[in-house]
């Protein structure tokens, strides 16, 4: 490990130090020629070095030897069919990536992703923007519901997966104050009916998330300028029109980011499901996700190779999702056009 | 300047990168097999139990000061790991060649793996050693012959049920065949308790049903066989799944078992039957341990009873046949001789008696099995003595990941997913991959 590490140190000395020089080169514009007084530029120069290094190098460090070292650890032991005693010798090449695109299992966990994702995005954004939009007028209380919407995201995915899988357990506090008001003709199993599992996720992930994602589109609103608001009304628009013809569009970065962030949680979701459902039971109430799988088949079952492919597949899909999604989607954003969606 | 200013980085860099070092290395420098030349000088050995709670932790530390007294020059640290933990950070302290030098050995496919990769010594036991531990016990530790660990305990698994529920439904002697036992399904429910409580969510107590059941469908000869090849070839592996089918049509377990865990809480499978919710459950012999924590006075629970699991018609299987596993503990590659001498002190008399106590649990030396005094261990040492062969655990005896798809594959049959041909084939893939 010390070996690694210091290897890595040796690569990591020029690259902070030509990583700040360029940008130090580039930032001011280039000068033809350099300045007559050599000596106190250079010091400048080198003490922005030491800066850079002392104040970049150990996270530097710390990042390699714990995200990018796992990551080419993962690609290499995912060559192997390796139970994790002993050195990984038995090289299968790609059969660990033939087994999981052929496991009928992997398929539908990718589709449980997939549809986490979709729903969280088609249920949580309209509604987070509604929210938006009324907690953003002065109304009674404004603050209080704010915290109020905005506390589950801060409590931890354990805390809020155990508390939750207790009261919707089929003997748990729902069933009971269903059946107290009346309603007892409505308890179900909520976590482990196959057919209700997946809704009662998709509940608990926009409970769990959309103060998240209200206290961004809040932040989107009020970047639009009061202006345009008040051209509009003296123009006669109706409050409908304001809201579909410049409020929203005018949120469009803040929702497209926001999206982004929810695909990419949406594709690791991990925790709560492990917790509430467990590595097991999860597959058969339909709400396993890759990552769960990753685990289950790797840590769980001891198959670290083969873990360690899953793990790369993901990161994969994860990588081309956002690629993709910057490329198509976020590119007019990147450009720095916030006011194109009006013209 | 400049190169003042490289030194400097260099510096600093390599500060960081010693800092970085030592957290990896952090962890485990404590047990990197201690003293490994002994020849009478200080040794200090590191021993990694499971034992969370009071009485299993404390009889660890005092047979280390005890052992300590008698050999002044050994020192033995006791370390805790949470269960569920064990197995990761073994393994990461196994590859990274700083494992402790005596460590909960859990047996079968993943002690083969430990055997191949050179990781734990064969320990060569005394004709007094043998004595103490007996060979059945011994059997479950040994591959070809060779003995890997020294097992404390003897697991035999069966139905831990509340004698009080049971008279209170009528039923009056334990069932010795599966129709009985799914006629005091019947009697249980008609008192409105759950007749049968499964932990389902944890996936292996589910996958015992599937154990055992298989135990009286498949001969010894079968299973032996299966465990060397991993081919799940014998019809009898698809019967014992149709089995479970069968019998979960009579819905014999609590609302919601699925999503319940086994051990944790009021609400656990062990919770339900130490608060007298459930009848029974079918369980190994650290059961009572556990139930006894989660009653409401957390003491033993008084009208506790045990019987084997009931005899199947047509089955391959000897019906006096046992399921159950060991706990022992090996030795690993560095570690000195002293290691295994503290092991040895452990299997003696005076020492497995005050194991059996501190565990409630049936100990391996038969002078000690003596001490076993409460009636449902004793139910369960007379069944383990008739028995005419004991079995590891499967997902134990199979191998980590064999015996977790064939566990999953178990949970998806209970909950009407899937069919007693998919756990075949879901074990028959599982080896494919590691």
């Amino acid at each position: 490990m010390s070996d690694t590490v210091g290897s890595d140190t040796d690569i990591q000395i020029p690259s902070p130090g030509t990583a700040g020089a360029g940008g130090a080169r580039t930032s001011p514009p280039p000068a033809p020629a350099p300045a007559p007084a050599t000596a106190p530029r250079r010091r400048g120069r080198g003490r922005m070095r030491l800066e850079i290094a002392v104040l970049s190098g150990p996270p530097i460090i710390v990042f390699v030897a714990f995200v990018i070292f796992p990551v080419v650890l993962a690609a290499y032991y995912g060559f192997y069919k390796w139970q994790g005693y002993g050195a990984a010798t038995d090289w299968v090449g790609l059969n660990n990536y033939r087994l999981i695109l052929t496991d009928p299992a992997f398929q539908q966990v990718l589709w449980h992703s997939l549809l986490i994702l979709v729903l969280s995005l088609v249920i949580q954004g309209p509604l987070a923007i509604i929210l938006a939009i009324l907690l953003n007028q002065r109304i009674r209380g404004r603050s209080v519901i704010r915290v109020l919407i905005f506390v589950p995201y801060v409590i931890s995915e354990v805390i809020v997966g155990t508390g939750w899988s207790l009261m919707l357990q089929s003997t748990g506090a729902a069933n009971d104050l269903l059946k107290h008001i009346g309603l007892g003709a409505l308890q179900k199993d909520w976590i482990a009916d196959p057919k209700l599992a997946i809704w009662t996720l998709i509940a608990i992930i926009s409970w769990k998330y959309i103060g998240f994602a209200v206290i961004l589109m809040l932040a989107g609103l009020q970047s639009i300028p009061e202006e345009l608001f008040e051209a509009a009304q003296i123009d006669g628009a109706s409050y409908w029109q304001i809201q579909r013809r410049i409020t929203l569009p005018l949120l469009g970065p803040t929702v497209r980011i926001w999206a982004f962030l929810s695909i990419i949680g949406s594709l690791q979701l991990f925790d709560l499901v492990y917790i509430i459902w467990g590595q097991y039971v999860s597959g058969t109430a339909g709400t396993s996700t890759m990552a769960i799988y990753m685990v289950a088949q790797g840590r769980s079952a001891g198959n670290y190779g083969y873990g360690s492919a899953v793990a790369v597949v993901m990161f994969l899909i994860t990588l081309i999702v956002a690629l993709l999604y910057q490329r198509f989607v976020l590119r007019r954003d990147l450009r720095g056009a916030i006011t194109e969606g009006v013209s | 300047m400049t190169r003042k200013t490289r030194n400097v980085i260099a510096g600093v860099l390599g500060l960081s990168a010693a800092l970085a070092a030592a957290g990896c290395a952090g962890g485990s420098s404590n047990g990197g097999g201690g003293g490994s030349g002994s020849g009478g000088g200080q040794v200090k050995l590191t021993i990694w139990q499971n034992s969370t709670t009071g009485p299993g932790q404390q009889f660890f530390l005092t047979a280390a000061k005890d052992y300590h007294a008698l050999h002044p020059n050994v020192t033995i640290n006791v370390q805790t790991i949470q269960n569920e933990d064990l197995d990761g950070k073994l393994q990461t302290a196994l590859n990274a060649n700083s494992a402790p030098d005596i460590f909960l050995q859990r047996g079968g496919g993943k002690m083969q793996a430990m055997v191949t990769a050179g990781q734990v010594q064969a320990l060569n036991l005394t004709a007094t050693d043998k004595a103490d531990i007996g060979a059945a016990a011994l059997a479950a530790e040994s591959i070809d012959g060779t003995v890997y660990a020294v097992p404390m305990d003897t697991q035999p698994e069966g139905f831990y049920y509340s004698k009080d529920l049971f008279q209170q439904a009528g039923i009056t002697s334990a069932p010795t065949t599966v129709d009985e036992l799914e006629a005091d399904v019947a009697k249980l429910k008609a008192i409105n308790v759950a007749p049968i409580a499964v932990g389902a969510k944890d996936a292996w107590p589910a996958a015992h049903w599937y154990y055992n059941f298989a135990l009286r469908e498949c001969s010894q000869a079968t299973m032996t066989s299966t465990a060397k090849s991993l081919k799940f070839t014998d019809p009898c592996w698809t019967k014992a799944g149709d089995d479970v089918a069968a019998f979960l049509k009579t819905d014999p377990f609590q609302k919601g078992f699925l999503t319940t865990s086994a051990q944790q809480g009021a609400g656990s499978s062990a919770g339900l039957l130490a608060n007298h919710k459930a009848g029974m459950e079918l369980m190994g012999n650290w059961d009572p341990g556990v139930i006894a924590s989660l009653t409401p006075d957390q003491k033993p629970l008084p009208d506790l009873g045990w019987f084997p699991f009931p005899a199947v018609a047509g089955g391959q299987g000897d019906p006096t046949a046992i399921m159950g596993g060991a706990d022992g503990y090996s030795v690993s590659k560095k570690a000195p001789k002293e290691a295994f001498q503290f092991l040895e002190f452990l299997a003696t008399k005076d020492e497995q008696e005050a194991y059996a106590k501190a565990f409630d649990a049936i100990p391996v030396n038969p002078a000690a099995q003596e001490a076993v005094t409460d009636p449902y261990n004793v139910s369960t040492l007379q069944a383990f003595s008739k028995a005419a062969y004991a079995m590891q655990y499967l997902d134990t005896q199979f191998g980590q990941n064999v015996g977790n798809a064939m566990n999953t594959a178990v949970v998806a049959l209970m909950a009407g997913q899937g069919s007693a041909a998919n756990i075949v084939s879901a074990t028959n893939s599982a080896v494919a991959r590691g």
